[in-house]
C-alpha cells in the first residue's frame, strides 16, 4: 500500500523550542488514523505542519505522491487536504452560511459550490436551523459541526480533525464521531484525528500512533493495541514496555 | 438655529472625510494588523497626480483639467497602483513580522512618499483650482451651504454603502471579512492570503483617492504633507471607534469631525487655538470610559 499521506523525519521548531523531532507517520487511503498523546506532545504541530501553517525545518511531507510545500496553506487546501483545527476557529462574526461558503469559494464554479452547500447542510440539520446566526453565537458542539462542515466544503479527500472532543460534553462527542464515521462511509474520506485520550479512539480508529516529545513512540492497529497497556506505557514514557508493542516507526525515546 | 445647522453640516462634511480615511486605515488594520500611517500620503499622491510634475511655483493641471468622469477613475487607478505596489514591495516581504515592525515600515513608506513628492514637485505648497463650480452655495430654507459639503457627505454615504454591500455579499468581501477575523484559518480553507491583502490595499487606495479629490476641492492647496494631519486624526478616530471594527472607524471618524468642528465654532475665541488639545482630551475621556473603543471588534476581543 502506498500511503496517501506520508511524513518522514519531520522536524519543526518554534524559535529554540523543538516541537517535532524527526516525526514519521503514514495514512492510507480510506483509513481512520489517530494520533494520541499528552498535551504539548506535538499533535497540533504535526497537523499544522501538514496543512502548511508552520515552517518545516527538515523532513518530507507527501500527499498523494506530491511533496507538500511548507507555509503555503492555501495551496495545500487546494490539493484536497483540509484541517479542522483545535478550538474550531469558526469565523464568529460571519453567519453559519458564510462560514460554509468560505470553504466553497475555491471550487471551480458557483453551481458546484451551491450543490456542496446543500449536501453539507444535509449532514448537519442543526446548522440548517441556525443558518443566518453569527457563528460566534453557536454552542461548542454546533461550532464543531460547523468547523467540520466548512472543511467538507473545500472538497477534501483527507480531513485532519484536531481534538474534536475538546471542551464538549460526552454525548456531543459521540455525535461528532458518528458524523465523522458517516462521512467516511458516504464521502469516502480519509481521516487523521488527534485526541488526548485513547478509550473512544480504540473503538473506531483503524490505526493508532502514540506521540510524545515530538516523536512517535508507538504505532499499531487498533486491534493490536486493544488492551491499552502498551498505549499507556508509550503515552507516559515507561521505556520498558514500549519495545514489546507494535513496531515503532519513529525513534523511541 | 440656522447657524447651528450650518455648523452641523460642516461637522458632518469634515466627519465624512475623517470617516473615509479611518475606513481605509481600519480595513488594513483588520486584515493585516497594520497601522498604515502612509495612508495619508496615498491621499497626497492622489492630489498631486492631478498636476504636471515640475518644481514650478504655478501648478499646471493635466489630469486635473479632464472631465470628472475620466478624472475620478484615473486618480483612483493611480492611487490603487501606488497602494498595491506598497504592499508588494514593502509589506509582503514583512508578512510574518510583528505589528510594530509593520507600523514602522509604514512610517518609512510615508517619509519616502513625502520626500519623493518634494523632489518631483518642489517644497512650496501650490494652489490648485479643482471643481470650483462646487464651491457655489445653494440655499435650502435659509441654510446657505456650498455644494461641495453636500457632495462630500453624499460621496461618503455612497462609498460606505457600496463597501458594506461588497463586504456583506460579494465572495471577495466575505473572504476579506473571514481573513480579517482569522487569517490563517481562512488560508487553511483555501482563501488566497496575498490576494485578499492586495484587495484590501486596493480598496483603501480607492478610499484615499476619494478623500484626496474631496479634500483638494475644499482646500485648493497642495503640499507634500497634506495627508499627514488627515491620517493622524483618522487614526485617532479608528482608536476611538474600536481598532479592527469598520463601523467603529466610521463612527469614530464622524465623531472626531463633529467634535473638532463644534469646538471650532463654540469655544471662546481665546481658546480656539487650543482646539486640538480639547479634541484629544475628549478622545482620552472616551478611551477611559471605553478602553476598547466605542464599537469594539468582536474578533479582537475574543483573542484577548
Amino acid at each position: 500500500m502506498t500511503a496517501m499521506l506520508a511524513l518522514a523525519d519531520v522536524e519543526v521548531r518554534y524559535g529554540r523550542l523543538v516541537a517535532l523531532r524527526g516525526l514519521s507517520l503514514e495514512v492510507g487511503q480510506g483509513e481512520i488514523v489517530c494520533l494520541i498523546g499528552p498535551n504539548g506532545a506535538g499533535k497540533s504541530t504535526t497537523m499544522a505542519a501538514i496543512a502548511g501553517g508552520v515552517a518545516r525545518v527538515a523532513g518530507s511531507i507527501r500527499f498523494e505522491g506530491t511533496e507538500l510545500p511548507a507555509r503555503k496553506p492555501e495551496r495545500i487546501a487546494r490539493l484536497g487536504l483540509s484541517l479542522v483545527p483545535e478550538g474550531r476557529h469558526v469565523f464568529g462574526t460571519l453567519t453559519v452560511e458564510e462560514n460554509l461558503r468560505i470553504g466553497g469559494y475555491m471550487r471551480p464554479n458557483a453551481r458546484e459550490s451551491a450543490a456542496a452547500l446543500e449536501r453539507v447542510a444535509g449532514y448537519f440539520p442543526k446548522l440548517k436551523e441556525r443558518w443566518r446566526a453569527p457563528a460566534g453565537r453557536l454552542s461548542g458542539g454546533e461550532q464543531q459541526m460547523l468547523s467540520i462542515g466548512r472543511a467538507l466544503m473545500t472538497n477534501p479527500r483527507l480531513v485532519m480533525v484536531d481534538e474534536p472532543s475538546l471542551g464538549l460534553a460526552p454525548l456531543i462527542v459521540d455525535t461528532v464521531y458518528e458524523i465523522l464515521l458517516e462521512l467516511r462511509e458516504r464521502e469516502g474520506l480519509t481521516l487523521l484525528i488527534n485526541e488526548q485520550s485513547s478509550h473512544r479512539i480504540l473503538r473506531f480508529a483503524d490505526r493508532i500512533y502514540v506521540i510524545r516529545n515530538g516523536a512517535i513512540q508507538l504505532h499499531g492497529t487498533a486491534d493490536e493495541l486493544r488492551d491499552g497497556e502498551a498505549i499507556k506505557a508509550a503515552y507516559f514514557g515507561f521505556g520498558a514496555s514500549v519495545a514489546q508493542a507494535g513496531a515503532p516507526s519513529g525513534a523511541a525515546a | 438655529m440656522i447657524n447651528f445647522l450650518q455648523n452641523v453640516i460642516d461637522a458632518l462634511s469634515l466627519g465624512s472625510l475623517y470617516a473615509l480615511v479611518a475606513l481605509g486605515i481600519g480595513l488594513l488594520f483588520g486584515i493585516l494588523r497594520l497601522v498604515n500611517f502612509a495612508h495619508g500620503d496615498f491621499i497626497t499622491i492622489g492630489a498631486y497626480s492631478l498636476i504636471l510634475p515640475s518644481t514650478n511655483v504655478v501648478a499646471t493641471m493635466v489630469i486635473g483639467s479632464w472631465h470628472w468622469a475620466v478624472l475620478i477613475p484615473v486618480v483612483c487607478a493611480i492611487v490603487v497602483v501606488v497602494a498595491m505596489a506598497t504592499d508588494v514591495f514593502v509589506f509582503r516581504p514583512l508578512r510574518r513580522s510583528s505589528a510594530p515592525t509593520l507600523m514602522i515600515a509604514s512610517f518609512a513608506v510615508s517619509y519616502m512618499i513625502q520626500n519623493g513628492v518634494l523632489m518631483m514637485y518642489g517644497a512650496r505648497p501650490k494652489a490648485v483650482n479643482l471643481w470650483s463650480a462646487l464651491t457655489t452655495q445653494v440655499t435650502i430654507g435659509g441654510l446657505r451651504e456650498p455644494v461641495l459639503q453636500i457632495v462630500t457627505i453624499g460621496t461618503t454615504i455612497g462609498l460606505m454603502l457600496v463597501m458594506s454591500l461588497f463586504l456583506k455579499h460579494a465572495r471577495w468581501g466575505v473572504q476579506m471579512r473571514a481573513a480579517a477575523e482569522d487569517f490563517l484559518m481562512a488560508q487553511y480553507l483555501g482563501v488566497r492570503g496575498n490576494f485578499v491583502i492586495g484587495l484590501a490595499f486596493a480598496v483603501s487606495g480607492i478610499l484615499a483617492a476619494a478623500v484626496s479629490l474631496l479634500f483638494l476641492a475644499q482646500t485648493g492647496a497642495l503640499s507634500n504633507v497634506m495627508g499627514v494631519p488627515l491620517a493622524l486624526f483618522a487614526f485617532v478616530a479608528v482608536v476611538v471607534g474600536g481598532m479592527g471594527s469598520l463601523p467603529g472607524a466610521v463612527v469614530g471618524g464622524f465623531l472626531v469631525g463633529i467634535v473638532t468642528t463644534m469646538l471650532q465654532a463654540y469655544l471662546p475665541p481665546d481658546l480656539r487655538v487650543f482646539r486640538d488639545a480639547f479634541t484629544f482630551t475628549f478622545v482620552i475621556v472616551v478611551l477611559l470610559v471605553r478602553p476598547a473603543g466605542l464599537i469594539p471588534s468582536r474578533s479582537i476581543a475574543e483573542r484577548v
